[in-house]
């Protein structure tokens, strides 16, 4: 049999019809094996908060029983799943919401509006101002963090929900982003609403903004993924329970002398919901926004 | 009718006076700010006392400032800055010489019942004290030890002698002598936990391992001249490091990645923990009688044990101290709290705390823990430096640990502290001890 496979010459399109088929299957188990090694870690989250020991969790963590929970339970979801006094981990995360959505949907405004102005107002020293605004982009967060502290408490916000959504409402990085897919648009368009008499709000508002869902959805997921996972800001400013997001109250379960992994996993995976329903919610256009600047590149 | 809008007018008006009235009585209780740390247990203790205190006391608001145990010194310095100090702080007692020398704390003892003060235990005063004035700057129920805990079944099947007292600790010939045998006995994965997994975030290194160097006659610091180059970078420190760093490098301590905790986990991996007193509580419910507690072993001709532990401390901007010492009194004699820091195996700075708590009575099972507190106990240096001091050795211990040159970290760590005790002139009157 096969000495008959040897001296039989194989057809071309056959031979490249099964190397195109063998080709898919290496790609699909690329692509398996990659999609395993990022799930996994979310996978092994979700059964850790499944687990009641947390010494369990700990012991399991370095074997395949991590991906296991043989007798799974709620009730680390049921420990933290309070809305009154200090450990109201679900008001907790209801406060993240609140600033979550503050945030996104004030910066969207702000930012592009900055945006909008940097690419089609008429204004003076537009290309230092452009310039600035990068520049700002490059200071790292955590330099700036004390002198901003100081402002805010003088400023009366401590422990206040403003004071968590005021800082981060405008960003160097989500004006350029915004400058950048105003500025891709056809010129015509803004000249063609001005001779209609159209203002250059009512260009930006009714023209403008629709056109830049993908612009939009961006900055909406990443804008909601740094204000979800603020954690030293949150600390320096929240006093009390009033305003404390998710992120801070989740820090107690790593105490000094003990780590309550279980609890730490069952408010991990509360916290990761949101952020995934946001993801889910734009990512479409998040994609398109993508591929839309590779392709303009 | 008039009379009848009259009387509504009257009345709308006497109801609005007595909301002014209630909301200016409201506003009139004195709120004390309580910064704090710690797990979700110890949060809900400190938050019941405060209920509690407020129902005694209905003319005081306590209001918990909860900082994560990872950034407290973070969120410290931002209240400093922002001049938040709250009335009453939570703070590591080794950083308490740094913050009297920056003027952030007041003398406690005019304002803490005079029976807590007599209560106290030599070393909860030491832990408190401020070495310049010798005043008493904080206040705490606990102090804290670290012991070498055993697995029972792995230390009888090498032989190993159990030491009953501090007196007959381990030397080291018959420390390193039992480690390699551990390190050949069936179901040991590590002879030791020495709980790396701590990081270099904590106090843990500086706390739990300066003992073992300075019993090796090393130290962080010459505590009389206050230079750490010659001392930290001397023979005896890098010897003894290299010591220790031969002990990761044969495998026989539990690395980083595993995790805080291998003695009890599943399986009993670790036959040894060198670990805090806290450990105990949850080591003897999963090992039952197979746990044994040791003291520290003797490197040298000392045997040396940690102390000091999170502390309670009233800020210098407080504008109701005596209030915020009543608060404190009230929480150290508060019942329930000590019911709770009981269970959690806490270590007694009070005397009347220590008589509640069978564990480190003689004949308990933490009474060498407690030994250790009057025999071996030796405090970190009480420097306002002290911030710097532990972060640059914690550093050097971690490099030299990831297998870099002992000597070379030394060198650069103790540099560091000379430098930083340089920009601060010394930080008299600090400098004129010597």
């Amino acid at each position: 049999m096969s000495d008959l496979a040897l001296t039989q010459p194989v057809p071309l399109a056959i031979a490249r019809g099964n190397g195109k088929r063998s080709l898919r299957i290496v790609q699909s188990l690329c692509i398996l094996v990659i999609a395993l090694v990022m799930i996994s870690p979310l996978f092994m989250l979700l059964i850790a908060s499944l687990k009641d020991d947390r010494f369990r969790i700990l012991a399991d963590m370095g074997s395949f029983r991590a991906f296991w929970v043989s007798d799974p339970t709620l009730s680390n979801y049921k420990e933290i799943a309070h809305f009154s006094g200090e450990l109201a981990y679900g008001r907790y995360l209801f406060n993240s919401l609140a600033i979550l959505v503050a945030t996104v949907v004030s910066g969207l405004v702000i930012n592009s509006m900055a945006g909008f102005v940097l690419a089609w107002g008429s204004l003076r020293g537009k290309a230092a101002l452009l310039a600035l605004v990068v520049a700002l982009y490059v200071i790292p967060q955590e330099s700036i963090i004390m002198p901003l502290v100081v402002m805010m408490s003088r400023a009366g916000l401590t422990d206040t929900f403003a004071v968590q959504i005021l800082p981060w409402v405008a960003s160097p990085l989500y004006v350029f982003l915004f400058y950048q897919f105003f500025a891709q648009l056809p010129k015509e368009l803004y000249e063609a609403a001005e001779m209609d008499g159209a203002s250059a709000f009512r260009i930006y508002r009714s023209i403008y903004m629709p056109l830049s869902l993908p612009a939009l959805a961006t900055v909406s997921i990443l804008m909601g993924i740094e204000s979800w996972n603020q954690y030293l800001w949150p600390t320096l400013v929240t006093q009390t329970d009033y305003a404390r997001p998710i992120a801070v109250a989740i820090a107690t379960f790593f105490g000094q002398d003990s780590i309550y992994w279980d609890r730490a996993m069952a408010a991990s995976v509360l916290m990761m919901i949101p952020v995934l329903i946001l993801y889910l919610a734009f990512q479409r256009w998040f994609v398109s926004s993508f591929v839309g600047s590779a392709v303009k590149g | 009718m008039r009379i009848f809008v009259g009387n509504r007018l009257l009345s709308a008006l006497l109801a609005s006076a007595a909301l002014v009235a209630t909301a200016g009585f409201a506003e009139a209780k004195t709120v004390i700010h309580v910064m704090h740390q710690g797990d979700p247990g110890w949060v809900k203790a400190y938050g019941d006392v405060a209920t509690r205190f407020e129902a005694a006391n209905p003319d005081v608001d306590i209001e918990m400032i909860y900082a994560p145990h990872d950034a407290y010194n973070e969120k410290f310095s931002a209240a400093v800055m922002a001049k938040q100090l709250p009335d009453i702080m939570e703070l590591d007692a080794p950083f308490l010489a740094n913050y009297v020398w920056s003027g952030y704390l007041q003398p406690v003892k005019p304002l803490i019942d005079k029976d807590l003060l007599d209560d106290m235990t030599d070393s909860n005063i030491a832990q408190g004290t401020y070495p310049i004035d010798k005043d008493l700057y904080a206040i705490g129920l606990t102090d804290s030890s670290v012991v070498l805990y055993g697995n029972k079944k792995y230390l009888e099947a090498i032989g190993a002698r159990i030491p009953k007292s501090v007196d007959d600790a381990w030397t080291r010939e018959e420390f390193e002598g039992y480690l390699e045998k551990l390190s050949k006995l069936e179901g040991v994965k590590w002879p030791i936990d020495t709980f790396r997994g701590y990081g270099i975030k904590t106090e843990w290194i500086t706390y739990a391992y300066g003992p073992l160097l300075e019993s090796a006659g090393c130290d962080l610091i010459d505590r009389k001249t206050w230079k750490a180059s010659g001392t930290l970078d001397g023979e005896a420190c890098v010897k003894a490091l290299t010591m220790m760093q031969d002990w990761v490098k044969k495998g026989w301590v539990v690395p980083t990645s595993s995790g805080t905790n291998q003695f009890y986990a599943e399986g009993q991996p670790a036959a040894l923990a060198m670990g805090g007193h806290w450990f105990y509580a949850e080591a003897s419910a999963a090992m039952k009688d197979n746990i044994v507690v040791m003291p520290l072993p003797k490197i040298g001709d000392k045997g040396v044990s940690p102390n000091g532990t999170w502390i309670w401390g009233i800020s210098a901007t407080s504008e109701n101290p005596e209030i915020a010492g009543k608060f404190l009194s009230f929480l150290l004699k508060d019942k329930e709290y000590r019911e709770y820091a009981k269970s959690q195996s806490a270590y007694p700075g009070l005397k009347s705390f220590a008589a509640e708590s069978p564990l480190y009575a003689e004949g308990g099972p933490l009474a060498v823990a407690f030994e250790q507190a009057s025999k071996t106990a030796i405090a970190r240096p009480p420097h306002p430096a002290y911030p710097t001091i532990t972060s640059a050795f914690m550093q050097a211990v971690d490099k030299i640990f990831n297998g870099g040159d002992a000597q070379e970290a030394l060198t650069a760590a103790a540099k560091k502290i000379d430098e930083d005790i340089e920009d601060n002139a010394g930080y008299p009157p600090f400098d004129e001890q010597k």
